[in-house]
């Protein structure tokens, strides 16, 4: 992690310094000249290497011939398949507006127009599809490859296993022949397709030297700008729009398992490799074929790669195969510290104890529901010494959102469905859909909060106070820090009822930070372990080596989320680790010595025996 | 007799080279797939084909002259076993299964290689070697054995007793026992006697044979009967209500639930207890529809204890949806996995 944080720091001061000799009319020339000399030379040390030599073809293509056009009785099954399984999305017309399009985000795919972003195809091309090529990741069947994998972080899933393969082409030739209006993907007049040869081209290894090329190639591409300086999807591409004029966002790198083309293979550089070569139709990626050698390319896919989320050791995260997202443990465990614990994230004691990370899901279970939550996961780490616990908690978040203002309903009202906090109706057209309304919604605070049940010691098991707020049988303490810098502590007593306020705690629980950069937010909270008295009536106390519940909530102010209108997780654990007893040194050697003893009786009774002796 | 032996033989080298392989990822782990719903069957035939293979390669080695201690084929077969149920078995099987596979796997081996007194004698004698040790080598291992067992026992006790932070196991019901009735929308339903209103045949009856011949069953992706479109405008009667269930599912439902009805929609991913995964014959396959219609009307917060209520965010779906908007979603979730509820009696 050292070498991309320095890279990633490094870049940062290049961006800033990039824009500010742009604010400024005297322009540092040496900058300038200096990234350009460094491009020069990358590219005359790689230059003409690559797999296409027309000289019209963009490094790595070749021309490929139009796939022929599926029979009949092909197209025909395929209807049944469409009409069974993707039409509640993808509408009778194909026209992306079925029933569940309108709270989607994003939304499913238009099919009139034959703009299909994951391709191997150059840019504003139709993708491969070949009625007759069934092979799964051949690089030559794009739409096959893409409704056999799904596209992960969109609604879309994967279908192996449920279509056969037979199934999967037959919809594809209804989809691309019937429901395809504007194009024809056997029409040699208008058509050609131009292939990324995937198989004929070999990845640069991803070692120190690529890395630092691709750093200074996503800068000198142009790649943060909408990327965000540290590849969060945070760039000044606030509100970029696709061809269909819907909001869209920059893909965030450092979760690769969320990229459309990962294919169900997140860590693997070619997926990146063929985005970035063939650009994302219908959206404002473009293709970098003609202005990158393939070299250049790989060097940028290696850093871009590099960025995805890796565990302490720095091996890629496992992913889990059923939900192709990072495998999830239901536990934050909290280690001892002796003394003060610091407020810096980059600490020993902090980059010691591991990230746990905990998926966010939306709140649909109770009105307004939260169909489309912008913060689907955060990553937790806790350490505790003899008086406070500490909870560090990290997320990615496109933009830092403060309400202007005065909110006009109190911290402790959950209910503010009165206030124009509504969940989307269930069929509004394209004007009024989930898509359409993304980035204009009125902007409120980023939060974050997490409860544990009150009394815990007390709850025969396995009650627990409801994932929402507690109950009234069982109430949750609830902590919730806004961003426009509160840190407040209530009582929660149902779904539906807003939170009682508890003054006396909030001078005892501490925000040690709370910072916005580059995409991410970093907020630090303690609490006390205990109260002064042994009195634990309003709060929850922490006994080491237990497990206490433990629910987490998000709100992202530029998604409209306020009240319920929120990202929730699963009931987690969090335990405080006891120091190691001495018993568990004692017993194993105890054992051991046993093994010996053991070992020595039995040697003397062979030896015995062989000589005929009986004991 | 030769030529089938090889042909084993060939085919337990490529399996276990292959899975070797998938193990240390030096082919990608997904070499050779699990098919959801024919996993016991297709783990079954795997080991089969592996039992056979490996009674191939050992008759070739055989006939080779290559004598493979019976000693060295009882353990290795063994360690294959607790192999293949770690790595191979997706979801993973918890360690406490595993050990009572392994225990019966151990028995079963040591069955085979004690069947008769000569195989028994075969069996034990490398150990008798090594404890006797007659031959330097022996020495050298039986000191090795000396030292290694206490230390590699003690240093397993040690990591089972140091404190570990492992999620604690509670034990959820999944389908609790329903009550004799519910209230939705300020009428009472009887479980044993309602009947979903809109699963009728065109004479306006209520027919469960009527309406399942409208979907056919190929593999796990169930498509309609040809000429049984919902979407077709001129649908009537259960049809048309099976497209008003999917429109209502597909605005509410596939979030948790996915889109093929599976369990796996969007947002399933953060969320324990699981959504339940309709296409599996566990689920509503062998429920009743008047138990749907109590579990949708009142969600997780519904549940008895015993289904952890507090846990599961399953939406009371009566704060959303209308008594017959419920019956019909839960007459498009039996269309769309082609099952049958199950019937009281």
């Amino acid at each position: 992690m050292g070498l991309i944080g320095n890279l990633t720091n490094n870049l940062g001061e290049q961006v800033v310094r990039l824009t500010m000799s742009k604010l400024r009319t005297n322009v540092k020339p040496t900058l300038v000249i200096g990234a350009a000399l460094g491009a020069l030379l990358f590219s005359a040390s790689v230059g003409g290497v690559g797999v296409g030599h027309a000289a019209d073809l963009p490094a790595g293509f070749k021309s490929g011939e139009l796939a022929p056009a599926p029979p009949a009785d092909m197209i025909e099954a395929g209807k049944r398949v469409y009409f069974t399984k993707c039409v509640w999305c993808h509408g009778v017309d194909g026209a992306g507006d079925g029933p569940g399009a309108d709270r989607l985000w994003p939304r499913p795919r238009n099919f009139n127009q034959g703009t299909f972003k994951i391709r191997h195809t150059a840019s504003g091309e139709l993708p491969l599809f070949n009625y007759n090529e069934r092979q799964v990741d051949s690089g030559k069947n794009d739409l096959f490859d893409t409704v056999t994998h799904g596209l992960p972080g969109s609604a879309m899933p994967p279908w192996e296993g449920i279509l056969s393969e037979e199934q999967r082409s037959q919809v594809l030739s209804f989809v691309t022949t019937q429901l395809v209006k504007d194009r024809k993907f056997t029409d040699k007049q208008s058509e050609t397709q131009t292939i990324l040869q995937m198989s004929d081209l070999k990845p640069v290894e991803a070692n120190e030297e690529s890395l630092k090329r691709g750093a200074a190639l996503i800068v000198d591409k142009k790649c943060i700008e909408c990327h965000g300086v540290e590849g969060r999807g945070d760039g000044n591409a606030f509100n970029l729009k696709d061809d269909w004029g819907f909001s869209i966002q920059p893909a965030n790198w450092h979760k690769c398992w969320n990229f459309r083309g990962s294919r169900q293979d997140p860590y693997n550089v070619r997926n990146i490799f063929r985005t970035f070569s063939t650009g994302v139709n219908g959206t404002p990626m473009p293709s970098f074929a003609d202005n990158t050698t393939v070299e250049e390319r790989w060097d940028i896919a290696n850093i871009v790669n590099s960025l995805c989320e890796r565990d302490v050791e720095g091996k890629p995260l496992s992913i889990d195969p059923l939900t192709d997202k990072p495998k999830i443990n239901f536990v934050v465990p909290s280690a001892p510290i002796e003394g003060e614990i610091s407020n810096d994230p980059e600490n020993e004691m902090w980059k010691k104890q591991g990230r746990r990370y905990v998926a966010m899901g939306g709140q649909i279970t109770h009105k307004p529901r939260n169909f489309v939550n912008r913060i689907d996961d955060i990553w937790v780490r806790s350490l505790y010494n003899e008086k406070t616990v500490v909870y560090l908690i990290q997320w990615d978040d496109r933009t830092k959102s403060v309400a202007e203002g005065k909110l006009p309903w109190a911290p402790t009202q959950v209910n503010v469905e009165n206030f124009g906090v509504k969940e989307q109706a269930p069929k509004t057209g394209e004007e009024g859909s989930i898509a359409a309304a993304q980035n204009n919604y009125a902007v409120y605070n980023d939060a974050i909060g997490f409860q544990f049940p009150i009394k815990w010691q007390e709850i025969p098991a396995p009650f627990k106070p409801r994932f929402l707020f507690g109950d009234a049988k069982f109430n949750a303490d609830i902590l919730k820090w806004e961003a426009d810098g509160s840190l407040r502590s209530f009582k929660g007593t149902g779904w539906d009822q807003d939170f009682e306020e508890r003054d006396d705690f909030e001078e005892k629980v501490k925000l040690l930070k709370a910072e916005w950069k580059n995409g991410q937010w970093t907020v630090m909270i303690s609490r006390p372990l205990r109260g002064d008295k042994d009195d634990y009536d309003d709060y929850t106390r922490f006994d080491v080596g237990k497990y206490i519940p433990m629910v987490f909530f998000a709100w992202d102010g530029h998604n409209g989320d306020a009240g319920r209108k929120m990202a929730v997780s699963a009931f987690y654990y969090t335990i405080l680790q006891p120091p190691i007893p001495q018993e568990v040194y004692i017993y194993p050697a105890v054992i051991a010595v046993g093994v010996v003893l053991l070992e020595g009786w039995m040697l003397t009774r062979r030896a015995n025996k062989k000589k005929g002796k009986v004991l | 007799m030769k030529a089938l032996m090889s042909v084993g033989a060939l085919i337990g080298v490529v399996g276990l080279l292959t899975l070797i392989g998938m193990i240390f990822g030096v082919v990608p782990s997904n070499t050779v797939r699990l098919v959801e719903g024919y996993m016991p069957m297709q783990v079954l035939s795997e080991l089969a084909i592996f039992v056979a293979g490996f009674a191939g390669l050992s008759y070739l080695l055989n006939s080779m002259g290559i004598v493979f201690p019976r000693f060295w084929q009882g353990i290795l077969f063994w360690v294959f076993i607790q192999t293949y149920l770690k790595f191979r078995i997706y979801p993973p099987i918890p360690f406490s299964v595993r050990a009572m596979y392994g225990t019966v796997s151990f028995v079963a081996v040591f069955m085979w290689v004690s069947a008769n007194e000569e195989d028994w004698k075969k069996f034990k004698q490398p150990i008798l070697n090594v404890l006797d040790a007659n031959t330097g080598f022996h020495k050298a291992l039986r000191t090795m054995y000396l030292i290694l067992l206490p230390l590699l026992i003690g240093g397993f006790s040690f990591l089972t007793m140091r404190p570990s932070v492992d999620e604690p196991i509670e034990l959820r019901t999944v389908h609790p026992a329903p009550p004799a009735s519910t209230k939705v929308h300020g009428k009472t339903y009887t479980l044993q006697t309602s009947q979903n209103p809109y699963r009728v045949n065109p004479e306006g009856k209520y027919d469960q044979a009527y309406s399942n011949k409208l979907i056919v069953e190929q593999s796990m992706g169930r498509l309609m009967a040809p000429n049984a479109n919902p979407w077709d405008e001129k649908a009537e009667g259960y049809l048309k209500y099976v497209r008003e269930g999917g429109e209502i599912f597909f605005q509410n439902c596939h979030f948790c639930h996915g889109d093929n009805l599976n369990g796996r929609g969007l947002h399933a991913f953060a969320f324990n207890p699981i959504p339940a995964n309709f296409t599996d014959p566990g689920t509503i396959a062998q429920l009743q529809e008047t138990f749907i219609f109590w579990r949708v009307a009142k969600g997780g917060i519904g549940l008895p204890t015993e289904g952890f209520p507090w846990a599961s965010v399953m939406p009371p779906w009566e704060q959303h949806l209308t008594t017959d908007e419920i019956w019909k979603v839960i007459l498009f979730e039996y269309w769309h996995t082609g099952y049958y509820p199950r019937t009281w009696d």
